[in-house]
């Protein structure tokens, strides 16, 4: 069983509205920093001149990535700016000459299913591939396996409220996504693929117009709940499997179909990931939509040439969905590639929590199976939190979302998870 | 300039709020307020019991509990928090003070006298909730807390005002509650004595039967049930399995004993199990909060009130059973937890769960076929005479406080005294002033049809069954009761073309003797000639016996008179089976 809410999605702000570009800040801020990792070495100095798409920085231990620039100009300073979870995070500042230039050009490639497997994992690895859904897991790192992989799923549900950029992606690029999912299959020998989406009309009949090219593509109608979107609701529902930690155990694949996107960028013009669709959106802004944006450019300059914000004085800004996205103190902070949406609304009153009655719904809605209110009441105790496997959150914010006391008890899972953690590295 | 505030995701929110649960929960109990108002106000007004006053004497009874609980927690506030001024009002808004009082005045017996609930609401409130911390650290069910002290310490000055049984139920029924009721048949019970003395099973279904105030009606705890499910204010899983288990367990019990599916039925209809199920076993801060704890939390209520109300002296069960699974909240939670990644890790309790349903409904039914063969346990022959005709029985029977001694002659299969040489009855003075071992002599035929006397409930039933116990043993055969032999044709005669019946029929006090003349097989007179009725001047009063003459072809339907309503319905009995003979023998 999925276990899931609906959630009134707040989509028909920016749907409608066409997808809106904005590639020339003045400045970037390639921020230094892959998924939660901030073990980066960088490989420019103050003065150098960068192509767009050269790297600036890469990441060092298990998972090896190239942070790319993604503008041409040079190098000013480096300087510590708002990541998009609220700390700072030491950035490259490249002054942007505006003239996009491109260190060596190469051929366009005709056909992207000609790859071998390994050709196919180092180009995801140079240009720097990451799950543009949320965590920003690097993408080279799942197809880099022995493993018999059988099943690909694209994610295209976007269940999170109020973020449309995936859908606005599917509006525009639908054949070329298509032609990625399919060089992908080719490329590792995967059988099957289902796309999981939404119901709507506009969506399915875009791919249904497609589809019949490729007979291994299957579109798959998810429900309308929040988190469906979860990899591991979505293997759950699509194939009825569980897995453990990855879905990797039982050959699956799952991929966010921005990525699929990136991925077919990186196939066809060797681009690595330094351009992706963000959706501004929350009712304080004068004209909420999706903003094709450069990895690294301050959110405020976006906001400020999208119209800016309505009058009013006290706003929220937040790095992600309603949801599962943090509020962020001032607008002046960069864009990651696993930004998928900007939210600025009026301050919420603060609402008094009142105390606990242990009316038991955030178990009940847990997608993690985890007990909430148990967590809560242990805090104290490492051991215990342990056994109430409290590491498991996936921060998805539904317990917060459903309590009556309104208690944000998300914070308390969270606070516990980073206590298992330190438990954890303590032991080590 | 924008001011940018940092608020705490997730930035939406579901719209329900504490508040909100609470106000559902209202509602929940609004029809059994009013139904409560109905059966133990409306009916007694209208029926004459009490004055238009008394007649909101329910209402009172619950608003009362429910004030003084709200005034504690204002005085707490007022003595220990901080912040006095808007702080009161804050704390009032979220501390939810009137529950615990308002469920303490539906779960206690009508007749206990207001001090002594005013004395339960602020144990209620002041021990249950306030010393735990305030509402939501309570961990046991505050309303029953305060029961639970009114019940230990005041049982007997309830039970001396009245007990369960409002002033209309006081005068008709005069029997206890179900339950402790069927505490006091023989051996198991049987429809007959279980059930039919409140009616039927649609009275224990609708809710009229003497019980506290809010508890009674099953079908108005059903409907909250359903309100409260569909707006998810309660853990509807523990109800299900609390009620579901009784159920399971009581239909076991009654089926080794041959009894139908009525059984199971009566003991979930009564003792308050369906109004503790849906409103206090699923108190949101004293019940566990995982889904497969909820499960089990259900499981053991339903275990634990079985056992509590066949295997210990307390016939109710449903107080002492959440109050005892309140205490395993914490563990139940723990496993409930776990299990929801191994579901491993939750199958000892459910099996233990398992063990003990069978387990326990084996032993508790099988325990009362063994009776049956011993028949009462709580009856001990010391010795037995037979000198020619008479037999003289010196016998003990367990009473209210101790054991009743007794000295019963039976001449010719006839009792002619009873004599009661030990006892020490706390109200012994009411059976005395009842007379009731007069009336135990002159009903030897009729045991059933009398009542107990209420104010000494427990001694007078035990009385009577050791009558019923002695004759038992003197007939050597269980004693059946015969509606015939009550009733008795004396002499027949024609006169003028007239015929007149001397007829005997048994009744309140003794002999009803009566002179009943035909004409045209019609009635024409109805005349007395003896009786013994302490009351007999109500069916004077009421013109009765013209009321037959007038009603003789629906005898039926005429209502007995009330106040005097065994002579009534007696008198109209002889009129019935008089006119039966006089259709024997002559046709109709």
């Amino acid at each position: 069983m999925i276990v899931g809410t609906k959630i009134d999605a707040g989509k028909e702000l920016t749907k409608k509205r066409k997808l809106n570009f904005f590639t020339r800040p003045k400045y970037v801020y390639i921020p230094l920093i892959s998924g939660d990792d901030r073990n980066i070495t960088t490989v420019v100095k103050k003065g150098d001149y960068i192509y767009k798409g050269s790297i600036v920085a890469k990441r060092k231990g298990n998972f090896r990535l190239p942070i790319h620039s993604s503008v041409s100009g040079v190098v000013i300073d480096f300087v510590e700016k708002k990541y998009i979870d609220g700390t700072l995070v030491k950035c490259v500042v490249i002054e942007n000459d505006f003239k996009e230039k491109i260190e060596e050009k190469q051929a366009v490639r005709n056909k992207i299913n000609n790859f071998s497997h390994e050709e196919f994992v180092s180009r995801l690895q140079e240009c720097g591939i990451i799950g543009m859904g949320g965590f920003g897991f690097p993408t080279y790192v799942k197809y880099n396996t022995n493993k018999k992989l059988k099943t690909l799923i694209v994610n295209a549900v976007e269940c999170e409220p109020y973020i449309t950029a995936d859908f606005v992606l599917i509006k525009e690029k639908c054949e070329e996504i298509l032609e990625a999912i399919d060089a992908i299959m080719e490329i590792n020998g995967i059988k099957e693929c289902f796309i999981g989406v939404k119901k709507d009309t506009t969506i399915n009949e875009l791919f249904e117009n497609y589809l019949g090219t490729y007979p291994k593509i299957k579109l798959v109608t998810l429900p309308n709940i929040y988190p469906i979107g979860w990899e591991k609701n979505l293997v759950k529902y699509i194939k009825n499997i569980n897995y453990r930690t990855t879905p990797l155990e039982k050959g699956i694949v799952v991929n966010n179909i921005s990525t699929i996107y990136a991925i077919y960028e990186a196939l066809k013009y060797n681009k690595p990931l330094i351009e992706r669709i963000v959706t501004f959106t929350g009712d304080m802004l004068k004209n909420p939509q999706n903003v094709y944006v450069k990895i690294g450019t301050p959110v405020k300059d976006v906001i400020e040439a999208i119209g800016g914000y309505k009058r009013n004085k006290d706003v929220v800004i937040c790095a992600g969905g309603p949801m599962m996205g943090s509020s962020i103190a001032d607008d002046d902070f960069v864009i990651a590639s696993n930004l998928n949406c900007v939210l600025v609304m009026k301050k919420l009153n603060k609402e008094k929590s009142l105390e606990c009655f242990r009316c038991g719904k955030c178990v009940s809605i847990c997608p993690s199976k985890l007990s909430p209110v148990l967590i809560k009441d242990s805090l104290s105790k490492v051991e215990s939190l342990t056994g109430l496997n409290a590491d498991k959150c996936i921060e998805c914010g539904l317990c917060s979302y459903v309590c009556p006391s309104k208690i944000n008890i998300r914070e308390c899972v969270k606070e516990a998870k980073t206590l298992i953690k330190k438990e954890g590295n303590g032991k080590k | 300039m924008k001011d940018f505030h940092l608020n705490i995701g997730p930035f939406k929110k579901h719209n329900n709020s504490t508040n909100k649960n609470m106000v559902h929960l209202l509602i929940a109990l609004l029809p059994i307020i009013l139904f409560s108002f109905y059966k133990n106000g409306i009916i007694p007004y209208n029926k004459g019991y009490i004055n238009f006053v008394e007649m909101f004497n329910p209402l009172l009874f619950i608003l009362i509990p429910t004030i003084t609980s709200f005034l504690i927690e204002v005085l707490y506030a007022l003595f220990f928090l901080k912040k006095k001024k808007d702080g009161l009002k804050k704390y009032l808004s979220s501390s939810f003070s009137i529950f615990p009082g308002l469920f303490l005045g539906l779960i206690l017996p009508i007749n206990t006298p207001i001090s002594i609930v005013i004395f339960g609401a602020f144990m209620a409130t002041f021990v249950g909730k306030l010393l735990f911390g305030g509402f939501g650290n309570n961990i046991f069910n505050p309303a029953l807390i305060g029961r639970l002290f009114i019940i230990s310490s005041y049982a007997v000055v309830i039970s001396k005002n009245g007990g369960y049984l409002n002033q209309y139920e006081l005068d008709t029924l005069s029997l206890a509650t179900p339950l402790s009721n069927a505490s006091l048949v023989s051996g198991i019970g049987t429809y007959e004595t279980l059930v039919l003395p409140y009616g039927s099973l649609w009275n224990f279904f609708i809710g009229m039967i003497p019980g506290s105030l809010g508890e009674v009606s099953a079908l108005l705890c059903i409907v909250g049930f359903i309100y409260l499910t569909i707006t998810k204010v309660i853990k509807w899983k523990i109800p299900t399995m609390y009620i579901l288990t009784v159920f399971l367990m009581t239909y076991m019990i009654g089926s080794i004993n041959g009894l139908g599916i009525w059984y199971p039925l009566f003991q979930i209809f009564s003792g308050g199990l369906m109004f503790g199920a849906v409103f206090m076993a699923t108190d949101p801060v004293t019940s566990p909060t995982t889904p497969i704890g909820q499960v089990l939390y259900g499981l053991f209520l339903g275990i634990l009130t079985v056992v509590f109300r066949y295997l210990t002296p307390f016939p109710e069960g449903v107080l002492t059973s959440i109050l005892t699974m309140n205490m395993m909240v914490f563990i139940i939670d723990r496993i409930g937890a776990k299990a929801r990644f191994s579901f491993k890790k939750a199958i000892i309790p459910f099996l233990i769960a398992w063990f003990l349903i069978i387990v326990v409904s084996g032993f508790i039914g099988n325990s009362f076929k063994a009776d049956s063969t011993v028949k009462d346990s709580n009856f001990n022959i010391i010795s037995k005479e037979i000198i020619e005709n008479n037999t003289n029985y010196v016998v003990t029977q367990k009473g209210y406080s101790g054991l009743l001694k007794g000295n019963i002659i039976i001449d010719n299969g006839k009792i002619v005294s009873i004599e009661i040489i030990e006892q020490n009855e706390s109200f012994y003075q009411k059976i005395v002033d009842e007379k009731y071992i007069e009336k135990l002599v002159s009903y030897q035929k009729n045991l059933n049809n009398l009542d107990t006397v209420s104010g000494a409930t427990v001694t007078s039933r035990a009385l009577k069954q050791m009558i019923i116990n002695v004759l038992n043993d003197y007939n050597g055969t269980d004693f059946k009761e015969d509606n015939n032999s009550n009733f008795q044709v004396m002499s027949s005669k024609e006169e003028n073309g007239k015929i007149i019946y001397e007829v005997r029929q048994q009744s309140f006090g003794g002999n009803l003797d009566l002179k009943i003349t035909f004409e045209n097989a019609i009635i024409e007179s109805i005349t007395v000639i003896e009786q013994s009725d302490s009351y007999f001047n109500l069916i004077i009063d009421n013109n009765y016996i013209q009321k037959l003459i007038e009603n003789q072809q629906r005898l039926d339907n005429v209502d007995s008179i009330s106040g005097a309503t065994i002579s009534s319905d007696s008198l109209r009995k002889a009129v019935i089976n008089t006119k039966k003979e006089y259709d024997k023998t002559y046709g109709k």
